[in-house]
């Protein structure tokens, strides 16, 4: 059934996204667990919460609350892409 | 003696699926600051976010992770029966709680080692900390409450047939964002270059 | 004539577990009334306080807890519930021809929710109220101040649910329970208002609930998100607090927009202008309004280019504004017009939020704002757009609707008594204090200089006028309960579904399902 096929890619795509935390790719680990992440979301998204079924319109509410973050994240960068921190003497890092 | 809105069990199942996926969007924008303060910490202090990751328990936590996806399975398998109108609805949400109570417990004992690490963390390896209780104690607390609301559907699950079975398909919604957000969570706590742990 | 859903039941126990939505609006409607008093006896201290330049009436700590109380009940407990909460609650299933919202179960309960919520506010009131203004800035209200912060928090917090549930309701009605033939563009612009207006309840509360948690656990906690110190940002929670604290704006002013619409065509005798304009505008401002919130912290040490970019954008979500304002403007030309009470509302609601939203584009110039920005023109500003005109056209709702509502006509000569008395009070509140801004007065302060006492006096003067103008209704109105003349289905040959049933409506709103052939606002000019 494609319940347990989904359930095998998930599966595969854990053990992809632990084993590559191991080799050292700088920030490309993040990308890539980033990356599988969001491959795991819409393999869930999609047949387990039947997506792959829906009209538009629900396909559309899905996606909404992801665009809204992407809004909140994009122009908050604006503001701390674009500035030059000076870190005060006593701060800890 | 309320009279429903709706003319038919189909319009009601229509508003009922977008009702959860509508309030999808709220919990996704409710999880949404947590995450913007932690890639906030991460890009402001990535040496000490990696060093509280390297505190955590990767093993328990990739088990977790394989457990929950296991119980979205078991949820879908659920869903699926309920619309069938079979009785293995009910195995199937008693696996589904199973395996969210195992979640659970293996999140407790987690936290239960990891407490006396966090006591004497300072700076942004507190804040990551912080943001480690709590962004899964938040999930833990959307978990339990699907665990309750399964448990519910158990207890009556002779309601739900072909004919009419959206608590069930509702519930399996919530359960599966539940998954995904945890999803997100695992790397984001454990997998911060593990090879240098 | 028959009373209808007020005659289902007289005992408080079938009000307090309907699932009525007419009777939940009702519900509503009371509680936003308590709490708009409640907002409004703070702010009388504040005008008394303010009336002479020292600070004599209060300490300065008393002051920082009287505009906060203010800020917090009038935006969380009655403007953001008012309209969407009481008239989308009671108008928008009869508006589309369905017998309820979508679930009526989840309906009363937002209205407990919100009267939770309220308690813990109130609860906070009492136990010696919080300085750290509405706005929560970090880190005073996280690591400094020592009022009860927490408690107000979780107040807000469980209110914030009442709104996301409402929007929810209002989302699914509209999309699943409209009558046959009423397709989007046949739906009164009241309803594309709150449906638009409930997006953003969907989309912005939950952030601020976090945010505001967050604040609660590092001033419990001392955790760090926030405080520099432990490598923290302040800005953080300001660009959180203010992504949904400016969208929340839009919560306020789109559903008056809505009423606007509805109250202007009825009383000009003509269709609205421009319908489909209008309704994109009315998305076009639900969206823009979510890109703008920066224009809050031009000078908080957020970058220069943040600032740019949000500047721009603001200026970019004036342009729907302005196109329903034109909008409004030409449905006038050539009308019938009648100065009933809710047009009187409808009208001084046009041109206070044009004043307002002007003044909102000089803010939104980085430079003017540096000099205006934390003083009375900021304040002028926001209270021209949220009292001139939400409150206003609230109250133009109330009026236009009372027959549906109550089922009683409202004594019509007090009702214009009253809306001139608020429109006169409301502009000689508030005109001053933008020459107060401009002049250099700073907000937030207790005390002033001498030079700005007799704007000031203007201002306490204006604001006595208004207490009497907001006090008018509240009598007249409850008189007209007992006393009023029983109101026919359409006191004002009005065209929408909720004139077509019973004044009030019956429980299950229409004894036939409508079908629906046309669009809104079907009106023919007398010439």
């Amino acid at each position: 059934m494609t319940y347990v096929l989904t359930w095998v890619g998930l599966m595969i795509l854990l053990a992809l996204t632990c084993a590559s935390s191991y080799f050292p790719m700088g920030n490309w680990n993040s990308v890539v667990n980033i990356g599988i992440s969001c491959a795991k979301g819409l393999l869930i998204a999609v047949f387990f919460m039947h997506l792959r079924h829906a009209g538009a319109l629900l396909r559309i509410v899905a996606i909404a609350g992801l665009l809204w973050l992407g809004i909140l994240f994009g122009l908050s960068w604006s503001d701390f892409g674009t500035r030059t921190l000076s870190p005060a003497p006593w701060v800890a890092r | 003696m309320p009279t429903t809105p709706f003319d038919s069990t189909l319009e009601r199942r229509e508003a009922d699926l977008l009702g959860i996926w509508a309030f999808l969007v709220t919990e996704v924008l409710f999880f949404g600051p947590l995450f913007f303060g932690y890639v906030h910490g991460r890009l402001t202090h990535p040496e000490a976010f990696t060093a509280g990751s390297h505190h955590m328990h990767v093993v328990l936590g990739t088990l977790n992770t394989a457990i929950l996806m296991t119980s979205s399975l078991t949820m879908a398998l659920g869903v699926a029966a309920a619309r069938g109108g079979r009785k293995s609805l009910r195995t199937w949400l008693v696996l589904t709680a199973l395996l969210g109570l195992a979640f659970l417990g293996i999140k407790a004992s987690e936290y239960w080692m990891e407490s006396s690490e966090v006591a004497q963390a300072s700076g942004a390896e507190l804040t990551f900390y912080f943001l480690y209780f709590a962004m899964t104690g938040l999930h833990a607390v959307h978990l339990t409450i699907g665990i309750g609301i399964v448990a519910w559907l158990w207890r009556h699950a002779s309601r739900y047939g072909a004919a009419y079975h959206s608590p069930v398909e509702v519930t399996g919604i919530y359960w599966h964002f539940v998954d995904v957000v945890w999803v997100f969570l695992y790397p984001m706590f454990y997998l911060l270059q593990r090879y240098s742990a | 004539m028959t009373w209808g859903y007020l005659g289902e039941g007289y005992t408080l126990r079938s009000w307090l577990t309907t699932h009525d939505h007419k009777r939940i609006a009702v519900l509503y409607m009371v509680a936003i009334t308590a709490f708009f008093f409640l907002g409004g006896a703070a702010a009388a201290l504040m005008r008394m306080e303010l009336a002479t330049p020292a600070g004599d009436l209060v300490s300065a700590n008393t002051y920082n807890k009287l505009f906060t109380i203010h800020g917090v009940v009038m935006v969380w407990f009655f403007l953001i519930p008012s309209i969407p909460s009481v008239l989308g609650n009671f108008l928008v299933p009869l508006m589309i021809g369905a017998r309820d919202m979508a679930f009526p179960r989840l309906n009363l309960a937002s209205w407990y929710i919100y009267v939770l919520g309220g308690l813990f506010t109130a609860a906070a009131l009492i136990a010696g109220g919080v300085d750290t203004g509405w706005t929560f800035y970090t880190p005073y209200s996280t690591r400094f101040s020592d009022t009860n912060v927490v408690l107000v928090i979780v107040g807000v917090f469980i209110v914030g649910f009442s709104s996301i549930l409402t929007g929810l309701n209002i989302i699914v009605t509209v999309h699943k329970l409209r009558a046959p033939g009423l397709t989007w563009f046949r739906l009164p612009l009241f309803i594309w208002a709150n449906y638009a207006t409930s997006l953003i309840l969907l989309l912005a509360t939950p952030v601020l609930a976090m945010t505001l948690t967050l604040v609660a656990l590092e001033r419990l906690f001392n955790v760090g998100i926030f405080d520099p110190a432990l490598g923290g940002d302040p800005l953080l929670f300001q660009h959180l607090f203010w992504f949904y604290s400016h969208p929340a704006v839009y919560i306020m002013v789109l559903p008056a927009m809505g009423v606007a619409s509805e109250i202007i065509p009825c009383f000009a005798r003509r269709t609205v202008f421009g319908y489909r304009f209008m309704a994109y505008a009315i998305l076009g401002i639900a969206s823009i309004g979510f890109l703008v919130w920066g224009h809050h912290m031009f000078v908080s040490g957020q970058s220069m280019y943040a600032g740019m970019v949000f500047s721009m954008l603001s200026f970019l979500v004036a342009i729907p504004s302005a196109i329903k304002v034109f909008n409004w403007t030409a449905t006038l030309y050539k009308g019938s017009i009648y100065f009933s009470a809710p047009m009187l509302y409808a009208l001084g609601f046009v041109g206070l939020f044009t004043i307002g939203g002007m003044t909102g584009l000089i803010l939104a110039s980085l430079a003017l704002d540096v000099h205006l920005t934390d003083t009375y023109f900021v304040i002028a500003h926001f209270h021209y757009i949220m009292v001139g005109g939400s409150v206003m056209a609230y109250l133009g709702a109330i009026h236009f609707w009372w027959p549906k509502i109550s089922g009683r006509m409202y004594p019509e000569t007090m009702g214009r008594i009253a809306a001139l008395t608020i429109f006169f009070g409301f502009n000689l509140t508030f005109f001053p204090q933008y020459l107060l801004g401009w002049l250099g007065m700073p907000r937030r302060y207790h005390e002033y200089p001498p030079e700005f006492q007799v704007l000031n006096l203007f201002s306490s003067a204006g604001a006595a006028v208004l207490a009497i103008g907001y006090l008018l209704p509240l009598a007249y109105l409850g008189w007209s309960l007992f006393y009023g003349k029983r109101a026919p289905a359409n006191p004002w040959q009005a065209t929408g579904l909720e004139w077509q049933t019973g004044s009030p409506p019956p429980q299950h709103n229409f004894d036939a399902e409508p079908v629906v052939t046309r669009g809104p606002y079907a009106y023919d000019p007398v010439r």
